[in-house]
């Protein structure tokens, strides 16, 4: 029994031929047999997808844009990093930087080696846990992607920051980016969502990453979309021996905007660090499902999140850590602490531990809680407002997260967005404060 | 007898904590006593006999039909994370009683000296004298309640404490008012199972401002083979009312599943409080995994205002157990409390946790649970806190904490947590440990054998719960962990 | 008291110990010292029956038994006590809970009459008076939450409440300020006995002011390279262990 979604995007579907079809069948089969997921199917119990089910998309962008509209949206300011910009799923040259050109391949031109590679990575990711329709519905539909490939013991000297603009009303755009560091690597990754306002299309994205031995990559995937795009996304990662990755999600809110991340410790001593924020106002919806397997033994992960929610807005998280047999002497964390700001917002949170070695230490902790009262009882004897003392701590609240990103121009940059929906505006800027 | 070694953990890296070794079930003999049991198979019929068996008035028998009539059209759930063979209805029988009860006996006098060796094979004396003192008891074999003690001591003090097959002919207007309030016939599966076929169980009431004078309490035993057992227990707290209930239960050891899907309402009216504690301790199969009872239960409470609700369970029997005792936090300042510690060895399965649900203002709720998993055995806790729209000043806190004997067994915490209201506050944290080769070598150091060593680390991290049960079973409860892990740990 | 012959062991497949003779007689007091990794925490868990410790060679007389046979309890009745140098926390077991336990096993197995819980208790409360912790300390979890301090003076509790025949110290000193110093020595003096002996582990010559050791030894990779009274011991803090390891051993 499909949905109108489905069968809209079944029939939007091209017919593919060459190295990706085997991929694109599979996708479309099981995209095609896929039940749509109801409050009863788990991974969706609390993420509602009307935003897609009730909505009619084309099935390509139309509207144009001036290249002064997007740079608007895609900078980051006080971030110096290579630049690639893709508008609609479409790699847009002109407005990206030639060393960060010289840095990637797409699918579509990728040599013999690359296509082997890639389609290893794309089988590998169809046997991820928690694989759900869309990234089938991604598979079937993938023509192109993007691969970022650092050999063996090198690493790109600035950020390289991957900018995805929607802009076209109402379609639906599948997104496909695979980065592999071989032994010794080093990349930080900006993965920048954005889309222009009354933008009501449907992004699909999946990133994959492949983090050689000893390896390390930084990541920072900011959603920034607008209110009326819908998002769903997945991210794979895959550690290998004493692989480091190090992460920060952001999920400002959306209509629909779903984030899944999923990281594997496939062999020893490898490292996870993950933080993330989540500020949903009006009646947006923000969902992100962790999952963190720990697969071997000597593996270590630490997981913050934060969110505030606001207005009627309505937040998920599911952070599961899955402690395999053998995985001995793992240590991992999680903590998810959460605000509500007012009575129609809403927060339904699940840490999962599974766990099946006896050696390891884990905890996990979850917080629903209001402002503390005593710390804004102290910002009122000082004279200021109610409402501005709500304001001041509930940004301290997520301010602690941002304070720890190591490409500090994103926390700089992010500090005032944050701010200004709270309804604050920073009253000191970077640059006054820098030599603090 | 029975140190059975398994084979397989002498191939384990660590053999301090990998000898499994698995003393009997104590509990599990049988009694040969001569039974009433209907055939096997479930249909309106069925219903209507057990209906007819205990005279039932006829809105009784409707509610049972109407019942199995939404059973009927109910899909038995899948679990995530339990593995068993389902039952198969038709071929469970759904009613077993002493053919000595047939004409039901009159007082402890005309009760089979045989039942009787049964309950004090298991420690619980029937006749009054002999009795723990201040514990009146309601025991319940296969379908039918065999003797309920100190109830005319009970009377004095206006208590109503009798078999609810009973309470249906004496206290209709009572059994009709509140029945299927908190668990309603189509709540679940099993519920609805339940509500069609259940044969007996418990029935409290409490009147108003009345502190019940003793513990109450119910043993449940499940003796003929291939029966279920479906009980019903109601437990209703008038206003300003308090009373404490302990349930406790054991089955022989059989080779087949015994399927036992009971349904436990209580309700707590304004400034009442109830305090429900379990020792289950249902055969739990052999240590390959035979055999075995299945304990899918419902047990639900509703707590009016400025009332109160404490579940605390100890849970170290039956092959696959299914229960989350909860609270429905309905009235303003109610508060609910479950402390559980459950253990599961060799193959046995155990989901369970609780559901808080916030509907009153500034309604506080505290979980403590306890989880012990030791040899191949899978143990999850799994909980639901909800706070809804009007939940204003609401709070919880929840512990989940997990000990792991052994690197084949599974601990897994899946908490729930649903926040509609900006008040309110939920804390929920959750660690696992292990008993750690450091910790046994430092007790052996100072002369303390391995054994006792577990059993002290296991005890020390049971406190909190033990601590809330009333105290001669908390002793019981501390034993019973001690037989249930007995060799777990080399 | 304790005659220790030609011991060696292995810790994962690797030798540590290679060799080592010590002899012990009632009453005495032998002070180890040697360079970090030399073996001497080995020595200690060795001698109590540590799991994972294979011997390959050697043995280990006390009173006329032979230890290395016994399990780690058996050798803990026996009246052999170790003082660890990282004492591991039992979360939920208190103290008290834990002392008795202990207490009555050593006792039971020693043919002494089991104290009783108003007598155990008078003596706990003593006990842990003297080795300067709060009473409160009796009702925590065993070494729960405890600084590195009180660990070491909760180790030195559990030592006077057993009454051991030999006493392996080690390290009791490292991390202690000077008054819980003076506490330890003060408890182990005190304990001194024409039929007690004592191993005392330690870096500090400082210790062995105030427990003045009968022999000093040095062991460095795996075996005793050179003993001597006393004095050895602030020749070693002058010094270090370098000459020694150079061939003048
Ligand atoms: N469980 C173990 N696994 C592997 N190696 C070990 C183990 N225990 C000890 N060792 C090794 O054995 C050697 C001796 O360790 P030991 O702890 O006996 O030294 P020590 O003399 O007490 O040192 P310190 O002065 O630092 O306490 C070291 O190289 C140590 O790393
Ligand atoms: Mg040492």
């Amino acid at each position: 029994m499909s949905t109108v979604f489905q069968t809209q995007q079944l029939a939007a579907l091209n017919a593919s031929n060459g190295w990706l079809t085997a991929i694109n069948e599979a996708g479309k089969a099981a995209f095609a047999e896929a039940q749509w997921p109801s409050r009863k199917t788990e991974a969706w119990k609390y993420c509602s997808l009307k935003a897609l089910a009730d909505h009619a998309f084309d099935a390509a962008a139309t509207a144009s844009t001036t290249a002064e509209q997007l740079a608007e949206i895609t900078q980051i300011a006080g971030l110096d990093a290579y630049q690639l910009v893709l508008v609609n799923g479409q790699l847009q040259a002109e407005l990206s930087s030639a060393m960060a050109l010289s840095q990637v391949s797409l699918f579509s031109g990728a040599d013999a080696e690359q296509q082997t590679l890639i389609a290893d990575r794309l089988q590998q990711a169809r046997l991820q846990p928690g694989h759900h329709l869309f990234n089938d519905l991604n598979d079937a539909a993938l023509a192109d992607g993007v691969l970022v490939q650092i050999g063996k013991n090198s690493r790109l000297d600035k950020p390289l920051q991957l900018v995805s603009i929607s802009t076209g009303d109402n379609h639906v755009v599948n997104s496909r980016v695979i980065v592999v560091l071989e032994t010794g690597a080093e990349l930080t990754l900006i993965e920048q969502f954005a889309s222009l306002a009354n933008d009501s299309s449907f992004t699909n994205n999946q990133t994959e990453v492949l983090v050689g031995d000893n390896a390390r990559f930084n990541h920072y995937r900011l959603n920034l979309m607008e209110s009326d795009a819908r998002f769903i996304g997945t991210t794979l990662v895959d550690l290998q021996r004493d692989a480091n990755y190090d992460s920060f999600h952001l999920g400002l809110g959306s209509v629909l905007t779903r984030n899944d991340l999923i990281v594997n410790h496939n062999v020893g001593g490898s490292h996870a660090e993950i933080a993330g924020v989540y500020v949903p106002k009006d009646s947006q919806l923000v969902d992100f499902h962790t999952d963190i397997e720990h697969r071997v033994a000597h593996c270590t992960s630490n997981e913050v999140f934060r969110g505030i929610i606001n207005d009627q807005a309505k937040a998920v998280f599911n952070g599961r850590i899955h402690i395999h047999k053998d995985a001995q002497k793992t240590l991992a964390e999680l903590s998810n602490k959460n605000l509500l700001l007012t009575n129609k917002a809403e927060i339904n949170t699940k840490p999962e531990l599974e766990i099946y070695a006896d050696d390891v230490k884990c905890a996990h902790g979850a917080t629903v809680a209001q402002l503390d009262n005593k710390a804004r009882f102290y910002l009122q004897s000082r004279g200021i407002g109610e409402q501005e003392a709500q304001v001041m701590l509930s940004f301290g609240f997520i301010n602690e997260l941002l304070d720890g990103l190591k490409v500090e121009a994103i926390g700089d940059w992010l500090r005032p967005v944050l701010a200004h929906r709270f309804g604050r505006d920073q009253v000191f800027s970077a640059e006054q404060t820098g030599d603090l | 007898m029975n140190d059975v070694v398994n084979p397989a953990a002498a191939e384990l890296p660590n053999q301090e904590i990998h000898q499994q070794i698995r003393k009997e079930y104590a509990a599990g003999f049988i009694s040969e006593i001569e039974s009433d049991t209907l055939p096997p198979g479930l249909n309106e019929d069925v219903v209507r006999f057990i209906s007819a068996k205990k005279g039932e008035p006829e809105w009784m028998t409707e509610w049972r039909l109407k019942a199995y009539r939404a059973w009927l059209e109910m899909v038995e759930p899948d679990w995530a994370h339990l593995r068993y063979e389902k039952p198969d209805f038709q071929a469970l029988s759904y009613y077993s009683a002493p053919k000595s009860m047939a004409d039901g006996p009159k007082s402890l006098d005309e009760v089979d000296p045989k039942l009787l060796e049964t309950y004090d094979k298991l420690g619980i004396p029937l006749h009054e004298q002999l009795a723990l003192a201040g514990v009146a008891v309601d025991a319940v074999f296969d379908s039918v309640s065999v003797a309920t003690t100190f109830r005319d001591k009970l009377a004095e003090a206006g208590v109503i404490f009798m078999p609810i097959s009973e309470a249906v002919h004496k206290h209709p207007e009572l059994v009709k008012k509140y029945l299927g309030t908190v668990v309603p016939q189509r709540d679940n599966f099993y519920a609805a199972l339940n509500s069609a076929v259940f044969s007996d169980g418990s029935f409290v009431y409490i009147p108003k401002g009345t502190r019940c004078p003793m513990e109450l309490s119910t043993y449940f035993r499940i003796n003929e083979a291939k029966t279920g057992q479906f009980e019903r227990t109601l437990i209703i707290c008038d206003e300003g009312a308090y009373v404490s209930y302990l349930e406790g239960c054991t089955a022989p050891m059989r080779d087949e599943n015994q399927l036992h899907a009971a349904v436990v309402e209580l309700i707590a009216l304004d400034d009442a409080e109830i305090k429900y504690s379990t020792v289950q301790n249902w055969y739990p199969g052999d240590e390959e995994g035979k055999g075995g009872i299945y304990n899918f239960v419902t047990k639900r409470a509703v707590a009016h205002t400025n009332a109160k609700i404490s579940w605390t369970q100890v849970e170290t029997g039956s092959a696959v157990t299914w229960k989350y005792p909860s609270c429905i936090l309905k009235g303003d300042n109610a508060v609910g409390e479950f402390y559980s510690v459950a253990l599961t060895n060799n193959y046995q399965q155990a989901d369970t946790g609780t559901k808080m649900i916030h509907l009153g203002k500034n309604t506080r709720s505290t979980i403590i649970s306890k989880g012990i998993s030791a040899g191949k055995s899978q143990n999850a806790y799994r909980g639901l806190v909800r706070m809804n729209p009007n939940a204003e000043g609401a709070r919880n806190y929840t512990q989940c904490d997990s000990l792991l004997i052994g690197d084949q067994c599974g601990a897994h915490t899946f908490p729930y947590i649903e926040s509609r209201h900006p008040s309110a506050v939920v804390e929920h944290e959750a660690t696992t440990s292990t008993v750690s080769d450091d910790q046994l070598f430092l007790c052996r150091q100072r002369g303390i054998d391995t054994e006792k060593a577990v059993s002290m680390i296991v005890n020390g991290f049971c406190k909190e719960v033990f601590k809330e049960l009333p105290m001669e079973f908390a002793v019981e409860a501390g034993k019973l962990l001690e037989i249930s892990l007995e060799g777990s740990v080399g | 008291m304790i005659s220790i012959k030609n011991l060696h062991a292995k810790v994962e497949d690797k030798p540590i110990l290679k060799g080592l003779n010590l002899d012990i007689k009632p009453g005495e007091v032998h002070a180890i010292m040697g360079p970090n990794g030399a073996g001497k925490s080995t020595l200690g868990n060795v001698l109590a029956g540590r799991d994972g410790y294979e011997v390959t060679e050697g043995s280990v007389v006390m009173n006329g038994k032979e230890m290395l046979e016994l399990e780690a309890e058996e050798r803990a009745r026996e009246g052999l006590f170790l003082a660890f140098q990282y004492p591991v926390e039992i979360p939920g077991v208190s103290n008290l809970e834990f002392l008795k336990a202990s207490v009555d096993a050593v006792r039971e197995h020693q043919g002494k009459p089991a104290l009783d819980s108003v007598n155990f208790l008078k003596t706990a409360r003593e006990k842990i008076k003297s080795v300067n912790l709060d009473q409160s300390f009796l009702k925590r979890g065993v070494n729960e939450g405890f600084s590195g301090g009180e660990k070491k003076r909760n180790e030195l509790m559990q030592m006077m409440m057993l009454e051991p025949q030999l006493c392996i110290l080690d390290e009791t000193d490292s991390g202690l300020d000077i008054d819980a110093l003076q506490v330890v020595a003060n408890g182990v003096n005190a304990m001194r006995d024409p039929n007690r002996s004592f191993i005392v582990v330690t870096h500090y010559q400082r210790l062995l002011d105030y427990i003045v050791p009968d022999y000093v030894h040095v062991l460095a990779d795996g075996k005793i390279v050179k003993s001597g009274g006393k004095e050895l011991a602030l020749e070693l803090e002058e010094k270090g262990y370098g000459w020694l390891e150079n061939g003048e051993a």
